[in-house]
């Protein structure tokens, strides 16, 4: 009995395996807009076991010999004069007959290519270079279609082939390539003191397709296994080049929108030769905008500001945004606590003032703050209490190399936090050595624990330094930061201790960001300074400590501003891979802790703008219309609603 | 802190001082000689110049295209003021001006002085690169090349021009080290690949020398110099079927590009 239970068990998977061939078959005539048309067969089953399995495998060889000599049929028919009937002929065609049948699908043109493979015996395809998606990428469910990108000196034409691990039909198109082109330009940031993004040679020599939406669907519905994009080059109708690559679409939703400032790069020159990242004048166009990657583009609550804001933080559950706003005279002290809705209003009651000596101060007090996983608190570097200036406790120095023109990191400071039921600001004990800058403090998220970087405090500015005058001198400050954690404990703090595989490396470990489960640290890692500099990684370490892996979504120039999905499964970054014009990338992250390649965030804004502090914040993504403020001195700010 | 490209030369000497006493110290005043000033700068040099004066006539001259001229005002500037605050900005412009006369043996040090009196510019490191390989001195040439890409690591003509030389050397795994990195890759030249490939092939890295020519004749399919590199390699790695395409398919753009001229 268990024999035949096997054997039972061994033909139903086969029939249900026919059955899907058939589909398969069904959905190419159907893709050739034929009419497919079932025909009973004449049945010859058998009593025994034995009589069935030869009568299954007689009907077998029947219709394989039948569809060979179909094939041999077909292909010779294909090929030209003299060559019918050529007894060596029929083997290569026969031989290359998979590809025949992948060519039935495609154009009548295609149909030539098996005459060329006959007339030229074996064509070896030259590999097609496939730039993006790179092999083993992950997609997030939804995201808009993105665009492939190859270069191929052999094709004029394209054979795009999309197969499942699911054994459903594949996708198939016939693309005449389009070249790759810059998005739009923003005149507003057309200066002299930058350059219009201009395509490198790679990117002059690249094809693209970008499949519809209805495709992108059906191949994203199909790819929950991994598929094989296959690019195969055509030119006169035949194939020449060929690559493939495997990716995925993963289970695991965003789940999140992403918040985030939209840029634009025009270093300018003040009154006393003073170098600024951007003139007072243009302060104005800087953006603050929302993005669903579902949708095609993205939704501006923000502009038009007066003075400069910079880094925000949303509460874990996305009720409570934090975001610093100079105020006037140019003040670094101020920052504003805000609940989350709808059309939030910042005024004058919503700021706290870092500054409690009163005066309207230039000393940013407040530095890479961040509101806790509650919203109770917020997390700041204070530049501590003996500092008068500004200057004596970050370096800064602005290029106007418009690529990387600012280079900005504390060399001295200490770790407070904000407590918005007192009112009060205190220091945290273990983030307070003066001895030591502390800086770039996260919460974890049960808000038990910081984590910060930390290094040996030092003069930003020693004398008889030699001004930098470029991203990544060697006359820069040099400071290398090292991970450490210490517990809240209710504002009492703790021991800091070093975090293994994020400090004494040699390199400087910054910005770090705990994963909403609590499992990992992702931080940056460079030689000199922090956060965006040109050789600016990605790290991943368990947030306990262990060894530090760098994530293969790291792109080849400056990877820096993350921020992790609330479900943990998705990072999102910046990096200039592609253009001096900072754009957005997602990574996926799986339960080891290993990344996927970059993905990524199309038409995030203008091809002359750059994006930067990107934050996914757990709220949906209608949840903010417009952010109004009414800054320090008085001038009202609306932002447009909708407007992008 | 550093004190960028001091005493890195095995040479100094002759100086600014060299190029001063060629050109300034011949007792002819500028307002006497060939090298006249224009008539709106005129009233400068009514009395005796100053530097200031020398500079702007300096510039002058290089906007005419008149580099002996620029030469005499540059060196007569230093030569009245050696300590004037500009010093390491006008030994530039004089040493570039020197350079623009062919005379790359004597710009040579004075670009040196420039740049060791702190002028950091891409410009001098460029120039002074250029002007050592020419006069065949690569081991200090290298040295300036690697300074240029030190301020823009990415700058295409540095990088063409560094890779020739550690070819010249046969000093291939620096040409690896230099070239085949992620933020380089995409960004290649034809020359660097060349480059690149080259040095691949010479270390028995022939998968690596494949991959860079593959990938390179994808991005510049019309190079006749880059397609047949690949060829050979292939050829000589047993792969003749593909170098047979790769040919192929160089010849097909050819006829493509004439019918479509």
């Amino acid at each position: 009995m268990w024999d035949y239970k096997k054997y039972l068990n061994r033909i139903k998977i086969q029939s249900i395996d026919k059955i899907k061939h058939a589909e398969a078959q069904i959905d190419r005539v159907l893709f050739l807009n034929g009419t497919p048309t079932i025909e009973p067969i004449p049945l010859s089953i058998g009593k025994r076991l034995k009589a069935m399995t030869e009568s299954d495998l007689g009907l077998e060889h029947e219709t394989v010999g039948r569809a060979m000599q179909t094939r041999a049929r077909s292909c010779l028919s294909m090929v030209s004069g003299t060559l019918v009937g050529t007894p060596g002929v029929c083997v290569v065609v026969l031989l290359i007959w998979p590809f025949c049948l992948m060519l039935a699908g495609c154009t009548g043109a295609s149909l030539s290519a098996p005459v060329f493979a006959a007339e030229s015996g074996h064509r070896v395809l030259t590999p097609i270079s496939i730039d993006y998606p790179e092999d083993d990428s992950i997609f997030p469910p939804g995201i808009t279609p993105p665009t492939f990108l190859w270069r191929d000196a052999a094709g004029t034409s394209w054979s795009i082939d999309v197969t499942f691990g699911d054994d459903s039909a594949p996708v198939h198109v016939i693309s005449t390539g389009q070249h790759m082109q810059l998005g739009p330009i923003d005149p507003d940031c057309v200066s002299d003191s930058n350059a219009p993004p201009k395509l490198t040679a790679r990117q002059v020599a690249t094809w693209t397709w970008t499949p519809d939406e209805a495709t992108w669907v059906r191949i994203q519905a199909h790819s929950t296994k991994a598929a094989i994009l296959k690019i195969t080059g055509f030119r006169d109708g035949n194939p020449w080049s060929q690559s493939h690559i495997t990716f995925t679409t993963s289970k695991d939703e965003v789940g999140a929108p992403i918040f985030y400032r939209d840029v634009p790069l025009m270093p300018s020159i003040g009154n006393r030769g003073v170098v600024a990242p951007l003139s007072q004048t243009d302060i104005h166009l800087i953006h603050w905008r929302i993005r669903d990657i579902r949708k095609p583009e993205s939704h501006t609550v923000l502009r038009d500001m007066p003075t400069c804001a910079n880094c925000h933080s949303f509460s874990a559950d996305g009720k409570t945004f934090g975001m610093d706003i100079d105020g006037p005279a140019n003040d670094k002290g101020l920052y504003a606590v805000v609940p989350v809705q709808k059309h939030i209003l910042i005024q004058g009651k919503d700021m706290v003032h870092w500054n409690t000596d009163g005066k309207v101060g230039t000393v940013r007090v407040g530095f890479m703050s961040q509101v806790s996983p509650d919203g109770q608190y917020v997390l700041t570097t204070f530049a501590g209490p003996t500092l008068n200036r500004l200057t004596d406790g970050y370096y800064v120095t602005n290029f106007m190399d418009y690529r990387f023109l600012q280079v900005f990191y504390p060399t001295r400071g200490i770790l407070e936090y904000y407590n918005r039921a007192t009112g009060l600001r205190e220091t945290l004990p273990g983030a307070d050595d003066p001895a030591y800058v502390q800086t770039d403090g996260v919460w974890s998220p049960d808000g038990k624990y910081i984590v910060f970087a930390r290094a040996i405090a030092r003069d930003p500015r020693p004398k008889d330094q030699f001004p930098a005058t470029h991203a990544n001198d060697p006359n820069e400050t040099q400071i290398q930061y090292d991970l450490y954690r210490i517990p809240f404990n209710g504002g009492k703090g703790g021991t800091p201790e070093a975090i293994k595989g994020a400090s004494n490396n040699g390199m400087s470990n910054n910005f770090p960001k705990i994963s909403p489960d609590g499992k990992w640290i992702v931080f940056v890692q460079c030689k000199n300074g922090q956060l965006m500099r040109p050789d600016s990684q990605l790290y991943i370490v368990p947030a306990n400590g262990g060894t530090a892996r760098r994530l293969r979504a790291n792109t080849r120039l400056m990877n820096s501003w993350h921020s992790w999905s609330p479900n943990s499964r998705w990072l999102v970054f910046s990096s200039k891979a592609r253009s001096p014009y900072t754009q957005m990338y997602l990574t996926h992250i799986d339960a080891n802790g290993d990344a996927s390649p970059a993905i990524l965030i199309d038409n995030t804004t203008a091809a002359n703008r750059a994006v930067n502090i990107p934050e996914f914040v757990k709220i949906d993504p209608d949840a903010i219309d417009q952010i109004e403020v009414h800054v320090a001195d008085g001038t009202q700010v609306e932002s447009p609603r909708n407007e992008k | 802190m550093q004190q960028p490209l001091k005493k890195r030369y095995a040479f100094h000497k002759p100086r600014y001082v060299a190029a001063v006493a060629l050109f300034a110290i011949a007792g002819v005043t500028l307002a006497q000689s060939r090298c006249a000033p224009p008539d709106s700068m005129k009233d400068h040099f009514a009395g005796k110049p100053n530097a200031a004066s020398l500079n702007e006539l300096g510039y002058w001259f290089g906007e005419q295209k008149n580099y002996n001229c620029a030469v005499q005002a540059f060196a007569s500037s230093l030569q009245l003021e050696p300590k004037q605050k500009q010093f390491s900005v006008i030994a530039f412009m004089l040493g570039v001006s020197l350079y623009l006369t062919g005379d790359t043996k004597e710009a040579i040090p004075v670009l040196q002085e420039a740049e060791e009196s702190g002028y950091n510019d891409i410009r001098i490191h460029l120039l002074l690169a250029q002007a050592l390989d020419e006069t065949q001195a690569r081991a200090d040439a290298e040295i300036e090349w690697r300074a240029a890409l030190e301020i823009d690591p990415e700058h295409s003509f540095a990088l063409d021009h560094l890779s020739n030389d550690l070819i010249s050397d046969t000093n291939d795994k620096a040409v690896i080290e230099l070239l085949d990195t992620p933020r380089i890759a995409p960004l290649r030249t034809i020359q660097q690949d060349t480059n690149l490939s080259l040095a691949f092939s010479r270390s028995g890295k022939q998968n690596d020398a494949l991959r860079v020519l593959r990938d390179s004749v994808n991005t510049y399919p019309d190079s006749v110099q880059l397609t047949q590199q690949l060829a050979d390699v292939l050829t000589q790695s047993g792969s003749r079927e593909e170098a047979q395409t790769v040919l192929q398919v160089l010849q097909a753009r050819q006829g493509a590009n004439s019918e479509s001229h």
